[in-house]
């Protein structure tokens, strides 16, 4: 009987790896700071834990919900979508409480509204 | 993240409820960026009031059960119990002041 070497590849797969959801959440923060005038924080390790865990809700819900927020059902929280970023209280009054868009007023506003993407995909 | 000893769903009750003293709680999660800010905060805190207060902190991401019950909704969440009760909440990245005064009040009364 013949007898056929092959090689076993690992599969591919198919969904959408999280650098690509980090540069998505990374190119929204920094065109939405600058569209509404607001400022990342001073330090920008809160920024990047921020737009970290939205990518991360993005890869894991569909939708980049708030992560400064707890909730019982997150699935239901992202479909309904009212703290889905830029949430209702950001586009109202802009309130931010996960401090990633700050106005310039704000104790904690720094002067940056661009973070660097090997930063931010580096922080821990 | 502060280094406050981790309390969890099956912990609560013990530490934080039948505590002895008062407790400080902060109800925190992994990518909140205002929780990184208040931790040292809470770490500046815990050394102030050692022995008068307990500080500990609570991941609501892996502890559901606790969060949904004393209604965690903004992270972070700094909750204050004295003889079993919720007695104080502070939200958000506060300063040290703010948490200090909230704490005082609540061990002289």
């Amino acid at each position: 009987m013949e007898t056929f070497p092959f090689v076993m590849f690992t599969p591919m797969t198919t969904t959408t790896t999280p650098t690509t959801s980090l540069e998505t959440m990374r190119k929204f923060a920094e065109t939405y700071a600058q569209r509404t005038d607001t400022y990342f924080c001073v330090d920008l390790g809160v920024t990047a834990t921020v737009i970290q865990g939205l990518a991360k809700h993005k890869d894991e819900l569909g939708a980049p919900l708030c992560p400064c927020r707890h909730y019982e059902d997150k699935e239901a929280e992202a479909k309904q979508g009212f703290w889905n970023c830029p949430c209702v209280p950001m586009r109202e009054r802009k309130e931010c409480h996960c401090m990633l868009f700050l106005t310039p007023d704000h104790d904690f506003a720094g002067t940056e509204q661009t973070i660097d993407p090997e930063f931010l995909a580096n922080y821990t | 993240m502060s280094d406050a000893a981790p309390v969890t769903d099956a912990t609560f009750e013990q530490e934080v409820i039948h505590s002895p003293i008062p407790v400080l709680v902060d109800f925190w999660a992994p990518w909140c960026g205002p929780c990184r800010m208040v931790a040292p905060v809470v770490d500046e805190v815990a050394k102030e009031f050692e022995g008068r207060v307990k500080v500990l902190k609570l991941n609501t991401d892996d502890n559901p059960k606790t969060a949904n019950e004393y209604g965690i909704r903004s992270i972070p969440t700094l909750m204050i119990f004295k003889g079993g009760q919720k007695v104080d909440v502070v939200m958000g990245a506060v300063p040290k002041t703010t948490l200090v005064k909230a704490l005082q009040q609540h061990l002289s009364a």
